[in-house]
């Protein structure tokens, strides 16, 4: 039925969209649905990074090792926790950022698209000079940073000292390059609040805040949704930032990361694990997808939840 | 304007200022980092730059090899970029429009990309097995690929009238010609902004070139700084200049084209 709508002349002239579709849709089964299903597949086998080596099929040893085996599966669990660790603090302060920003570029003020032109800026930047950028202002000796914190009495070892400080501040700056998105998001919603509603709130003498918790914020609902979604599944998979800066580190590491050290480690300084172990880092992966499918899912019903509850 | 918004406004500012710094404050130190010598860094890296030592650009620029990556980060960001909007266009039109059988089992099988695992180590595994690792014809292939572009434009599609494709079928032009003259035309908005957040993703992935790219001579330009970091860590004034280098093109980019990026970046997070 739905080809009758088809004009462009008949038969043979139909084929025509199906042959221009196809580059497309096989470049991506190839490229990347096939190669995200396979993943599943790899988990079950001792695939290595290596040519020409023999792949055996080794059911769910992967999986057990990983969770149940040793000092190794101990080490997994702990940075399990930190990822979740990480994830909710970039998620909470993230969105409490951007929304903070978004409501002040929401005023009628001069200005204020240089503001968010500033805002915005690190989202393009990328992981590179971003991390660069922050890892010369955080220099221990005499940086900036560092300045700052000796003029407050206390000082940073942000390079040396140890992972726990540096997992603060990389928590910092995955949200510093990333607020952006979340302000413009805010800002799209802040902006289809009818301005009406305000100038009524303000006739029967409501202050800024009650304005805000009484108007703003229950009608923000779809964009504040929207963001904390976008931010938990973001920062579950998080990791470039974290390579960048400091590179895969005991103490430090989230499962990004993890994963690629494992599967591409050239760079792992732990000698248990055999570089490259790729059937390996598979089972890690399929556990982070895990991770983030029931994460985002539980988050998707909260958020139903409430948005029933503003309802009525 | 009375006592109140006054003061009003000037809470305000305050606190846009605040977070501006925040913002503006790494930036500045880069640049003042990149103008100073290298023993006034050390001495005291905070200091103002006392005068201008343009040599750490022209350092920045022969020994960290810029050109050469300068040049392999364009060529992959503009072919890839290419291939990838033509083929999505031709991909995203038939689906919105109905035109080919399944459209709406497609559209699922691009929106479920955003919900499945990682795929780096089967990627990884093909490209050995096709023998293009280390290659840049593995290294575009593996870019031709985005499904939220394809979202976005199968959304955008849907907000063109129908009656031209029946009118221009009627003058009896040809489905190629069609797409070719009139749809990509008229999909600009949409498609400036996926070519943008395609090109930007292009530039600025590390990732991807630090596992397929071990070849000096293909490696993009941030690949390249990475190198260039862990030969010459400590010097940071001509790190600084590169940095710097890096980072003003996309600045002038962003300038200029903020509006397209932005949309992109709000439709991308629809998802669908």
């Amino acid at each position: 039925m739905s080809s009758t709508l088809y004009a462009f002349g008949s038969r043979k002239s139909r084929l025509v969209p199906y042959l221009l579709l196809l580059p497309g849709l096989l470049l991506y089964l190839f490229v990347s649905l096939g190669p995200s299903v396979a993943t599943t597949i790899y988990s079950f086998t001792d695939a290595s990074g290596l040519l020409g080596t023999a792949v055996h099929w080794v059911g769910l040893a992967n999986y057990e090792e990983f969770l149940f085996r040793g000092a190794n599966a101990r080490d997994n669990w702990e940075i399990t926790l930190r990822t979740l660790q990480f994830a909710f603090l970039v998620t909470v302060v993230q969105t409490g950022f951007g929304l903070l920003a978004a409501s002040l570029l929401n005023q009628r003020l001069r200005g204020r698209n240089a503001f968010r032109t500033i805002f915005f800026m690190p989202v393009i930047l990328g992981a590179t000079i971003i991390g660069l950028m922050w890892t010369l202002f955080l220099y221990p000796l005499g940086g900036p940073v560092e300045k700052l914190l000796n003029l407050l009495g206390t000082r940073s070892d942000f390079m040396g000292g140890p992972p726990s400080e540096a997992f603060y501040w990389i928590v910092w700056i995955q949200i510093w390059a990333n607020m952006g998105t979340t302000m413009i998001i805010f800002l799209g919603g802040l902006q289809t609040i009818p301005n009406e509603l305000h100038e009524a709130a303000r006739i029967d003498g409501a202050g800024a805040w009650a304005t805000f918790r009484a108007i703003t914020f229950p009608l923000l609902t779809p964009s504040l949704n929207t963001n904390l979604l976008l931010n938990i599944i973001g920062s579950l998979q998080a990791w470039q930032l974290m390579l960048v800066i400091k590179g895969p580190t005991n103490g430090l590491n989230v499962l990004g990361i993890w994963i690629y050290a494992l599967a591409f480690g050239r760079q792992s300084n732990n000698p248990t694990q055999a570089a490259m172990r790729q059937g390996y880092g598979a089972a890690a992966s399929v556990l982070l997808f895990l991770l983030v499918l029931v994460v985002g899912l539980t988050a998707q019903y909260l958020i139903r939840r409430r948005e029933r509850r503003l309802l009525g | 304007m009375n006592r109140t918004s006054w003061s009003r406004n000037v809470g305000l500012y305050l606190a846009l200022i605040f977070i501006a710094i925040i913002y503006v404050g790494p930036v500045i130190m880069v640049v003042n980092t990149s103008l100073k010598a290298k023993q006034e860094f050390n001495l005291n890296p905070s200091s103002l730059a006392s005068g201008l030592h343009l040599e750490n650009y022209a350092n920045a620029w022969k020994k960290a090899s810029f050109p050469l990556y300068l040049k392999n980060s364009l060529f992959y960001a503009v072919v890839a970029t290419a291939i990838y909007a033509v083929t999505a266009v031709f991909v995203a039109f038939p689906i919105s429009r109905k035109y080919v059988k399944g459209h709406g089992w497609l559209f699922t099988l691009f929106v479920v990309a955003l919900f499945l695992p990682n795929a780096i180590i089967p990627q990884f595994q093909l490209m050995l097995h096709l023998r293009l690792y280390n290659t840049q014809v593995g290294y575009i292939l593996l870019n031709l690929v985005d499904a939220i572009g394809v979202i976005i434009l199968i959304n955008y599609v849907s907000s063109l009238p129908r009656d031209l494709d029946e009118a221009a079928a009627m003058d009896g032009c040809s489905y190629f010609r069609f797409v070719m003259q009139v749809v990509f035309p008229l999909m600009k908005p949409a498609l400036a902004s996926v070519i943008l957040l395609h090109s930007i993703g292009i530039w600025n992935d590390y990732v991807t070139p630090l596992i397929y790219l071990p070849a000096k001579q293909l490696m993009p330009i941030t690949r390249g700084l990475m190198v260039f970091y862990g030969q010459y860590g400590n010097d940071w004034t001509t790190l600084s200049a590169a940095v710097l280098l890096l980072m003003l093109p996309m600045i002038a980019l962003f300038l200029s084209l903020q509006r397209w990026i932005i949309a992109g970046v709000l439709q991308g997070s629809v998802r669908g």
